[in-house]
């Protein structure tokens, strides 16, 4: 026996009706034919009835002990999923497409690439690391690096991770560097010695060669003894060039690069924080180290040293 | 100098508070084994974290976790199907259902085993088309995302898993309400 047309065709509308699914003009359809077709009525009185039943499935919940469990369980690997995570990303730069990590501590890792897609970067040769790209927080890590680089901005005040570096040694080194101000130059004689480990220069050089925070730690301000650039980026010394430019650094080009120590300030650790010229006394022939560097008298006194009061280099500034 | 980088991520324990005894209910609802809504929960949150920084300020959060947990539920499927032969699964199925006999066997819940065994048998589009629906309240727009398909389809999945259940209890009893006028 087959339906009549007529039932068929509101059978959508029933079963709407039925289970709470139907617009009123639906609704009231359905009433006018079910309540001249038998048939139908049974129909939604049984879906009614199905309506009801699932009703009683939806109020049903698992014991609360259970989703507690599972969410003590949740939160325990989000913990541990959350300090294996780093998100990257690589951004194009003056100094060529740089990679910028970091985890929920702060930045990571910065990495000079060759490739944008960071197939050749470190941090897919790290153990205990989970990876992601992209993420806001990135995004805003990049316009202040761009501002930094192109010299608007003279700090980059980020929260750093430090989790990169291969033991305590080097995150002391790291921390040293770091201290080292804008614009200012020192060695890694210099700082060795302020760790007080002054025989410990070659193991310095290797931790600034391992910094995982390149730019953000200034490794660049670290140069030889001499004044020669040494390593950076690998064998890439026009980087650093280029980043003590911006920072007001001069440089000569002898054989090797290496800064022009007599076109800067020098500033040997004194009780009155004076800054010299070059020309005061003997300062010049000290090692550099125990002396440090500044090309611009602002970025000195910014960091609270006064000109001296002997050779006056507020009086006679250096030429550029 | 610059604002400083925010880190934290206190906007994501206050997501996991709000939501996951409900995530957790409909993967129990779909999976056979507590523990299996367990590992199935977690897997969403965890995805949902990585995926975090895609989630605008203004997302439905509720609609964006019971898509992960759809996804995340259907690719478990997928693997299971794969890890065991198909009919080394229809045996243990049966068997399951079986063990819930006796006990269903008592009056009042025998039409409500069936039921549920009506929704453990349709297919996967349906069932989890009528259980985001019927259980969770859903709207047929986010279910629709869930399942890749259009609102219309959604609806039309969750009126064939009614035909169905009803086809199902054909012949059985059914506690009736009210009385249609």
């Amino acid at each position: 026996m087959s339906k009549p047309t007529s039932c068929i065709q509101i059978e959508p509308d029933l079963i709407a009706a039925a289970t709470g699914e139907a617009t009123e003009r639906a609704a009231a359809r359905v009433q006018t034919h079910v309540s001249g077709c038998r048939s139908c009525r049974d129909d939604f009185a049984r879906y009614r009835a199905v309506d009801a039943l699932v009703g009683t499935l939806r109020a049903e919940t698992p014991p609360a002990g259970d989703a507690d469990a599972a969410r003590q369980r949740l939160i325990t690997r989000l913990a541990d999923l959350k300090s294996r995570l780093v998100s990257y990303q690589v951004f194009p730069s003056p100094l060529g497409p740089i990679l910028i990590a970091a985890s929920e501590h702060g930045v990571a890792l910065v990495e000079y690439v060759r490739r944008h897609d960071a197939g050749d970067s470190r941090l897919f040769r790290l153990a205990d690391v989970d990876t992601q790209e992209g993420g806001a927080a990135l995004e805003r890590l990049h316009g202040e690096l761009l501002d930094y680089l192109a010299g608007r901005r003279t700090r980059l005040e980020w929260p750093l991770d430090l989790r990169f570096a291969r033991s305590d040694f080097e995150r002391a080194v790291l921390q040293a560097t770091a201290a080292v101000p804008y614009g200012a130059v020192s060695s890694y004689t210099g700082i060795a010695g302020e760790l007080g480990k002054p025989s410990a220069v070659r193991a310095v050089a290797q931790a600034l060669r391992h910094n995982p925070l390149p730019i953000v730690v200034p490794c660049h301000r670290i140069v030889g003894i001499g004044g020669d650039l040494v390593g950076y980026a690998g064998d890439r010394l026009g980087l650093k060039e280029q980043l003590l430019t911006v920072e007001g650094v001069p440089t000569v080009h002898a054989r090797t690069p290496r800064i022009a120590r007599a076109a800067m300030y020098h500033y040997a650790p004194n009780p009155d924080r004076q800054y010299c010229l070059p020309t005061c006394g003997t300062i010049a022939t000290r090692p550099l180290g125990q002396v440090r560097l500044f090309g611009r008298r602002e970025l000195a006194e910014v960091t609270g040293l006064s000109p001296c009061v002997d050779c006056r280099p507020d009086l006679h500034p250096i030429s550029a | 100098m610059g604002e400083t980088v925010r880190f934290d991520e206190a906007g994501f324990e206050t997501i996991v508070a709000t939501h996951h005894g409900e995530i957790y209910r409909y993967l129990r609802r779909l999976s056979w084994r507590a523990v299996e809504a367990d590992d199935l929960s977690q897997e969403t949150f965890l995805r949902a974290y990585r995926a975090r920084a895609r989630l605008t300020p203004d997302a439905n959060v509720r609609a964006w976790l019971f898509a992960i947990a759809t996804n995340v539920f259907r690719n478990h499927l997928r693997s299971e199907r794969r890890r065991r032969a198909a009919h080394d699964t229809v045996r243990a199925t049966r068997r399951e259902v079986e063990l819930d006999g006796p006990e269903a066997e008592a009056v009042a819940g025998e039409v409500r085993t069936l039921t549920e065994t009506a929704i453990r048998g349709l297919p996967l589009k349906q069932r989890l088309a009528f259980t985001l629906r019927k259980m969770h309240e859903l709207d047929y727009e986010v279910i629709g995302q869930s399942l890749d398909c259009s609102p219309e389809s959604a609806r039309a999945h969750v009126f064939q898993a009614l035909r169905k259940i009803r086809t199902t209890l054909n012949g059985h009893a059914l506690p009736m309400t009210e009385p249609t006028r």
